[in-house]
């Protein structure tokens, strides 16, 4: 498995030399489009989901993530018509999402299949008293798969164990999100395709690094890949010992830089992730910290030449809007390879991909 | 020769539960429940300026739940267990440390949906020495001899 050696990336050329081309998106932002060299494509699918669910990013190898990214890039090329017709996904939404719920239901959509389900606690029978998973048992004879997202964690893999039909996390409290996982890999892997061969990207983690769930699913999903890891935390929310041990285990390096003016000139990758705020009881504090966490577009004068910035959203002071114009913000496409990421997931745990 | 003490009363027949951790002896102690016959503990046993000592847990005329072994396995995984047979050991084995310890502690993660729903717990194990664990739903990890039993 690998791509193409003959079309890999080329780190130290300059995004204007043609290696990739850049169009504006409908938010004002310059996205840059793999133009040349290899493609996430060229990998075959090689491993079948059907019937299987998917709870965390720990369930999935090497294999199963580049699976999933290939079939996510053959969806996107080329959208299936009718794939999922007939099919039926039940959304078990027990706390608010936008993008997450969103996206899911529009990759059902788009695929053929359809919805039904809750979108929040309040409307469903959690309210009367009843339990997690009888209220799976019972989606589970409405649907042909499940996606959940619940405020406790473990709430996905205890609704796979009485679900019989796939389930799909969407969340659960600060445990795991492996759909945003896969699609921040996705999104990763179509920036620099070399990612899956062997050349050495280098990925800088900003922002709450302790609380953030995604960062920490992330890195596991990155440890399968040849990159190297660097850390910017909002003192005293620094990454977990157990998150930079796994990356120790699986030989990747993680430095740790002072600041997001050194995080931009040294990353391809720049990962930031939203202060929590209810954190911070302090009002001084948090003022103080706002302050000191927020990328703005004059930052990035300096920036490594092939810097994306990636955000897994909402962003709220850590991004300044006019960083969304900058040819290296790259948020919004993010937030739109959801879709087929999501679809992919959904046609392969239907076993029908 | 250096004359032996015996620090333990000896028991005709029974199970002895040798090389715990002194810290741990008591709790283990307890999870045996009240007997009906004769129980002896020894805690800091062997105790000099290189050795921390250990503890023993003998119990007169009964051998061992798998429950209770299993709860020993997570709080004190280097134990051993020796049947006694007319004051002899005619077994001697170290406690068995299962691959998952199931419905044996209480996740010490208030988040975690197994303290909110009518389900039971699990815990991997994920390195032996010290033994820790992580919980199959949560996904946290703990020492193992730091989780609250069931």
């Amino acid at each position: 498995m690998g791509i193409n050696g003959a079309g890999r990336w080329l780190l130290d050329a300059s995004l204007s030399c043609g290696v990739y081309r850049s169009v504006q998106c409908r938010h004002g932002a310059h996205v840059p489009q793999a133009i040349a060299g290899p493609s996430i494509g060229s990998i075959l699918p090689s491993v079948s989901f059907a019937g299987r669910h998917i709870c965390s990013i720990t369930d999935l190898s090497r294999e199963d993530l580049l699976t999933v990214m290939a079939n996510a890039r053959e969806i996107e090329s080329a959208p299936p018509v009718g794939l999922l017709d007939h099919r039926v996904m039940a959304t078990l939404f027990f706390e608010p999402s936008t993008r997450t719920r969103l996206s899911f239901e529009s990759a059902m959509a788009r695929l053929g299949g359809r919805v039904i389900g809750f979108t929040d606690a309040a409307s469903s029978s959690a309210k009367k008293g009843e339990s997690l998973t009888d209220t799976v048992r019972m989606a589970a004879s409405y649907s042909d798969i499940i996606v959940m997202r619940h405020p406790r964690e473990g709430a996905a893999r205890l609704a796979s164990e009485a679900s019989a039909v796939p389930v799909i996390n969407g969340g659960d409290g600060s445990n795991q999100h492996p759909t945003q996982t896969c699609l921040d890999l996705y999104t990763i892997c179509k920036l620099f395709p070399g990612l899956i061969d062997g050349e050495e990207l280098v990925i800088t983690f900003a922002g709450d690094l302790r609380y953030g769930r995604t960062v920490h699913s992330l890195l596991n999903a990155l440890t399968h890949f040849p990159v190297r890891l660097q850390t910017m935390a909002i003192p005293g929310l620094e990454m977990p010992d157990e998150c930079l041990q796994l990356a120790v285990k699986r030989g990747i390096k993680v430095d740790e830089v002072p600041d997001l003016q050194a995080a931009v000139a040294s990353s391809h990758v720049l990962y930031m992730t939203r202060l929590q705020e209810e954190r911070f009881p302090d009002p001084v504090e948090l003022a103080h910290i706002r302050g000191s966490y927020r990328l703005h577009a004059g930052m990035l004068d300096e920036a490594h030449p092939h810097l994306r910035i990636l955000h897994p959203l909402p962003r709220i002071h850590e991004i300044a809007p006019d960083v969304d114009a900058s040819r290296h913000a790259h948020y919004f496409a993010q937030a739109a390879n959801g879709i087929p990421v999501r679809q992919a997931l959904l046609a392969m745990c239907l076993g029908v991909l | 020769m250096p004359h032996r003490v015996r620090q333990v009363e000896a028991i005709a027949n029974g199970t002895v539960i040798d090389h715990l951790p002194s810290r741990v002896t008591l709790k283990a102690a307890g999870l045996l429940g009240m007997p009906d016959d004769q129980l002896f503990i020894g805690v800091n046993l062997g105790t000099n300026k290189d050795h921390p000592g250990k503890g023993v847990i003998k119990i007169a005329n009964r051998e061992l739940s798998d429950l209770f072994l299993s709860r020993l396995a997570m709080i004190a995984p280097g134990a051993t267990i020796n049947i006694i047979r007319d004051y002899n050991v005619v077994q001697k084995s170290p406690v068995r440390v299962p691959e998952a310890f199931t419905d044996i502690a209480r996740c010490p993660n208030r988040n975690c949906v197994t303290n909110h729903e009518p389900c039971g717990t699990r815990f991997d194990v994920q390195s032996q020495d010290p033994l820790t664990v992580c919980c199959h739903y949560c996904e946290r990890e703990f020492e193992a001899a730091g989780l609250p039993l069931l």
